[in-house]
């Protein structure tokens, strides 16, 4: 497994660079929608070490169909520049009725899927690649359907799916969706996201990613309980960490993952133990 | 948990009400649902008042009367709370008690056109490269910068130019630059709803 930090703006370049250099990670993964004013020449000599592209603001279930085809004009211009590791972006919502939300919204698993397959078939034609799509932090009880959602969207679009393990715990809290109902997801899968969580303030207390706090048990728990089944050759976990950035606190929880999944090297994949 | 009559049971049944505190109160508290929409709804509190504190000077420290009525009168106009949110917010209590106090100082205006230029550079996603707030409260203007660099992050700069622009139409304008230099004035843009 390697592992990987998000780089989402340049507040962040010397603390990635540490991390490259000290071996604390094995590539890096660019939120690269905020980067479309940068030269993709200048992104590809950023750091030392492979990357993946993480997208934040497609949009494509939403956006019309010309600013989709100017918006992947722009993303194969780093494709082609930074080779990625993998292509990555999100199935949410924006907004509703023209109005944006603040706190994004999760799709209706039940009665959006045909649109979401569609429009995912129609974005990775735009972008010209196979495009992993992440899970969402589920909170209301629809989110059960999720698992079996990205199954037959993986099986009937050729996408992939990023599989965000702590947006799976926050899911299992907040609306029980079992573990062992993602193991095919995570089975077929290559590309991971783990980052904290914390509780809302008021009750009934439920889970919210966000990216702002170490690793908590539950998820360190699943990712051992899991761990054959998400390591794999070619596998990367990117570590997401988008508040409360100290060097110290996120090279903790690395190593915690190093020692969970060894160094990428050193494993023999063969030999790893079913979940 | 409380029994609800409302649909509840997917993210979508509520969608409208993530964005209204008036929609909100029709949830039973300690329902999920009720903490689902408290959670987005605390995003757009904090959006305001994390980026723009100086407001909770006017509205007292919980910030909800300017919050509260301005959500609504939000959800009546259907405004987009696209970049232009702060602006609206500026709109709004000039229609209200607060207007005397915020037109008083002209912090608030600074504040509210630096959050405004930011959320820009933070979320547009076109080719623009910097977008140009004006304001007929005043002849400084407000820049945004998307991130030029992998070594920087987003800029806001504010001018007091020599020899203003025009005022704009509207309380507010705006254009877009498609380069990283201040060199053109296609005239103002009124913000869309």
């Amino acid at each position: 497994m390697r592992l990987g930090f998000n780089f989402t703006l340049g507040d962040t370049h010397e603390m990635v660079q540490r991390l490259i250099a000290e071996r604390h990670i094995d590539y890096c993964e660019f939120l690269i929608d905020n980067f479309f004013c940068v030269e993709p020449d200048e992104l590809a000599k950023a750091f030392d070490c492979p990357v993946g592209l993480h997208i934040m603001y497609s949009k494509f279930l939403e956006a019309d169909r010309p600013t989709l085809v100017d918006f992947a004009a722009r993303l194969r211009d780093y494709i082609d520049a930074l080779n990625p590791i993998y292509v990555s972006d999100h199935i949410l919502r924006f907004s509703h009725e023209g109005r944006a939300f603040f706190h994004l919204g999760e799709v209706d698993y039940s009665t959006e899927y045909e649109l979401v397959r569609d429009k995912v078939l129609q974005w990775q034609d735009l972008v010209g690649q196979r495009i992993h799509f992440e899970n969402y932090p589920s909170i209301m009880d629809g989110g059960v359907e999720a698992p079996a959602f990205f199954e037959r969207l993986t099986e009937e679009t050729g996408a992939g799916v990023l599989f965000d393990a702590s947006n799976a715990v926050c899911s299992n809290r907040n609306c029980g969706t079992p573990f062992e109902a993602w193991r095919n997801v995570i089975a077929g899968a290559k590309h991971f996201h783990v980052a904290g969580y914390r509780q809302s303030l008021i009750e009934p207390f439920i889970s919210l990613d966000t990216h702002a706090e170490a690793l908590a048990p539950d998820t360190l728990a699943f990712l051992e309980k899991f761990r054959s089944v998400f390591d794999k050759p070619g596998a990367t976990m990117t570590y997401e960490r988008d508040d409360q950035i100290e060097f110290d606190d996120i090279v903790a929880d690395l190593k915690l993952l190093r020692n969970l999944f060894g160094q990428p090297e050193e494993r023999r994949h063969d030999l790893a133990l079913s979940a | 948990m409380t029994s609800l009559s409302l649909p509840s049971r997917t993210d979508r049944d509520l969608y409208p009400a993530l964005m209204s505190p008036e929609l909100c109160a029709s949830y039973p508290a300690h329902h999920k649902a009720f903490v689902r929409i408290d959670v987005s709804l605390r995003v757009y509190w904090h959006t305001l008042f994390d980026i723009c504190p100086e407001l909770l000077e006017l509205s007292g420290p919980d910030g909800m009367s300017i919050f509260r009525p301005f959500m609504a009168w939000a959800g009546e106009k259907k405004l987009a709370f696209d970049w232009s949110y702060y602006l609206w917010v500026y709109v709004w209590p000039r229609q209200s008690p607060f207007k005397e106090r915020l037109l008083a100082d002209r912090k608030y205006l600074r504040s509210i056109m630096g959050a405004s230029a930011a959320r820009w550079a933070v979320l547009d996603r076109g080719r623009d490269c910097g977008i140009v707030i004006g304001c007929v409260d005043t002849t400084d203007i407000v820049i945004g910068w998307k991130c030029r660099s992998v070594l920087l992050g987003r800029e806001i700069e504010l001018i007091e130019p020599e020899e203003p622009l025009p005022a704009p139409p509207d309380i507010f304008g705006y254009f877009t630059l498609p380069t990283f230099e201040l060199d053109i004035f296609p005239g103002w843009q009124g913000l869309a709803r």
